[in-house]
């Protein structure tokens, strides 16, 4: 009840849920060994980066691994996963969960390759209508959740399968491929963008998007009362109702950000990859979560906070990364990014609870 | 909640300011294919070569011995050592695995692509860097390739057909088909080909189920198939897998005089030609690795400083009870 809440604007006078106005005086060891757990993301982080410098294949004296070329591979490649795990993560911290992302992010693919290609939409309008279009299927979960009372994990395994199958049925069950001109039949040359790279030809796009997600909802969480709520209803939300927390709004919205999210996720997928299949996405759920659970937030609700997770995203990145260069083989990493969880959610268990 | 709807606001407005941040910027989407001199790649024989295998998933058998057939191969050239990347299905996965060859700067890459467009601008970036490429069965869009190598979906699945219309069933009958996963170029074309093939025959297609190039799933779909459609004689299943989860289905439900067709003959003992060896399956179409030719074509390109040409459509055969066994021996020697 009395969880640390990490992002927490940094004047909690009143702490719903009636736990104490502020965090009890501790000695200063066990403050040391908190921020440890609390930043137990990092350290990970760090560790992995270092280890992946240390195993990274060498040519010519070049630590392969630190090229600059790599490095912006590994966010590019993180990018939709880390823009998802943010997304989740303002609903696992309400003690939710959301099965929908991976099948939401493909039909966002499907829905912008679709609207550009064959219903001539410009770039603008095609990104309005699809990021519409996941926050309001989010907002839909959210409402079955909060106000049906139906358990989310339910309510978005049944969202997983509707968003599928209408990626499968606006698109026909055939890959839409994206090509770009200015006739009929092709996309604004603008939408090519999310493909490039910028900076110098280094910095794909992609990472520019998932930092300014991840800024954004840094600042949101830093900031807004909306924050507050979040953990109060993860920490006990019987204890938030009866304190005057807006409980059933504040799950809408979690839910109606992690569909923003995964809708957002996919057009930079549509846009990276020239395409929207019916078939992508699959199992982006998964990982995730696995990045939110990496980042050290728990799935019981109210402790954790996003800047874990985009810890987390890029950790399993680089994980992913340093293994292949190692040319490690498929099964093998299979096996050390599942112990890598099971680590990650062991040592939260052993987190204090002040 | 204003203050909810102001942070909202910010961060709208911050992920539109990053966005401008990144327009202008050069064009790499264009298409422009840079033309590769085959012979800067070529070192001859005294170097070690390292090529990148980039495989769509190893979910499917045909695709685990497609590797299996590269390895064997490349273990006969000294000069070559490969390394083998699984995609998993996911087309990021693909594109991060490419990308990462490109890191470690491998001599050559291989590619089977799990779908085309998506594959098209790393491996074009790949083959504007100089490397070589050698796609394999699924195609990449233009011609940022070295050359490709794999057998014509539409003609395997004409083959098919001409075997239904010709051998099967000459009188004409209803018949169902298993397709492969919607959404993937080769059970677009399968299909396609097959309707060429039984045109002008008295042969209907009275329904097409998803079956999702899996066993259980086509199983499954024979499963309601059967009760939607007592009358068919045969099923036409775009790969082995399917046409062995139907044939399953067919015996559960006692239909024992149902006749049925695959494709892929995979030359393993869980593969199609063993299933026609062994009776279940009338007869399966040959749809070859080419992981042998692969390596064939990296040997050109690297040691001898051959050019190749563009395409290398590899050769079909269909496999009935009287040359399974056969086939199946010359498959496996060497």
């Amino acid at each position: 009840m009395t969880d640390r809440t990490d992002e927490r604007a940094p004047t909690p006078a009143t702490q719903p849920g009636g736990g104490p106005p502020a965090a009890p005086p501790r000695s200063s060891r066990a403050g040391t060994v908190e921020t440890l757990f609390r930043f137990q993301s990092f350290f990970g982080l760090l560790a992995v980066f270092v280890a992946a410098v240390v195993f990274s294949p060498r040519k010519d004296g070049e630590i392969l691994f630190l090229s600059s070329d790599n490095l912006f591979n590994i966010v590019r490649a993180v990018s939709e996963i880390g823009i998802i795990g943010i997304g989740l993560t303002f609903v696992i911290l309400i003690g939710g969960i959301d099965l929908s992302v991976g099948s939401v992010l493909g039909l966002a693919a499907v829905g912008s390759a679709v609207l550009m290609i064959n219903s001539d939409f410009g770039v603008l309008s095609t990104v309005s209508i699809v990021l519409l279009a996941g926050v309001v299927f989010g907002l839909l979960q959210g409402t079955a959740v909060s106000l049906l009372g139906v358990q989310a994990f339910i309510v978005t395994l049944a969202g997983l399968q509707i968003a599928r199958g209408l990626a499968r049925m606006w698109s026909g069950g055939e890959t839409v491929q994206i090509s770009y001109g200015d006739g009929p039949d092709q996309a604004p040359m603008t939408f090519s963008l999310l493909g490039e790279r910028t900076f110098g030809g280094v910095v794909p796009i992609p990472a520019l998007i998932f930092a300014a997600v991840a800024v954004a909802a840094i600042l949101f969480l830093r900031t807004s009362a909306f924050s507050r709520h979040l953990y109060a209803i993860g920490g006990n939300e019987k204890a938030a109702r009866l304190s005057g927390v807006p409980v059933n709004r504040v799950k809408i919205i979690a839910f109606g950000i992690a569909g923003f999210c995964a809708a957002l996720a996919g057009i930079v997928h549509a846009g990276q990859l020239n395409a929207g299949s019916p078939n992508d996405g699959i199992a982006y759920e998964l990982d995730g979560i696995a990045a939110v659970v990496v980042g050290g937030t728990s799935l019981a609700g109210g402790r954790g906070s996003v800047i874990g997770t985009i810890a987390g995203a890029l950790l399993l990145g680089i994980l992913n990364n340093i293994l292949s260069l190692n040319s490690v083989n498929t099964d093998m990493q299979l096996l050390i990014k599942g112990l890598v969880i099971v680590a990650a959610a062991a040592l939260q268990r052993l987190r204090p609870t002040s | 909640m204003r203050k909810t709807t102001r942070s909202l606001f910010a961060m709208t407005c911050a992920a539109v300011a990053i966005a401008a941040a990144g327009c202008g910027t050069t064009s790499e989407n264009t298409g422009q294919v840079q033309q590769q001199d085959p012979t800067k790649a070529c070192k001859g024989p005294d170097t070690r070569y390292t090529i990148g295998m980039s495989q769509a998933n190893l979910a499917e058998p045909y695709r685990v011995r497609m590797d299996e057939d590269i390895r064997k191969a490349a273990e006969k050239v000294p000069q070559f050592e490969v390394l083998f990347a699984d995609a998993a299905k996911d087309n990021s996965k693909q594109v991060s695995d490419v990308e990462n060859f490109m890191t470690k700067k491998v001599n050559l890459l291989m590619i089977s692509p799990n779908e085309a467009a998506p594959l098209t601008d790393v491996v074009r970036k790949a083959y504007n860097e100089g490397i070589p490429v050698v796609v394999l069965d699924r195609k990449v869009e233009g011609e940022a390739f070295t050359t490709y190598i794999g057998a014509d979906n539409v003609q395997i699945g004409r083959q098919a057909g001409e075997y239904f219309k010709n051998t099967l069933l000459p009188q004409g009958g209803k018949i169902v088909q298993l397709k492969g996963l919607s959404g993937s170029t080769p059970a677009a074309e399968r299909e396609k080909g097959f309707m060429e093939g039984i045109a002008g025959s008295k042969i209907e297609v009275v329904d097409t189920a998803d079956g999702e190039w899996e066993r259980s799933v086509g199983q499954q779909k024979m499963d309601a198939l059967l009760k939607a459609h007592p009358d068919i004689q045969a099923v036409y299943a775009q790969n082995d897998p399917m046409a062995e989860g139907a044939w399953l289905a067919a015996q559960a439900a006692g239909r024992k005089d149902l006749k049925f067709v695959g494709i892929d003959g995979l030359p393993i003992e869980s593969g199609g030609i063993k299933a026609v060896e062994q009776g279940r399956l009338s007869a399966t179409n040959l749809y070859p690795t080419g992981g042998e030719e692969a390596v064939e074509a990296a040997r050109k390109l690297l040691i001898d400083c051959q050019p190749l040409p563009k395409e290398q459509t590899l050769p079909t055969e269909l496999v009935t009870k009287e040359n399974a066994t056969q086939v199946y021996t010359r498959l496996n020697q060497g």
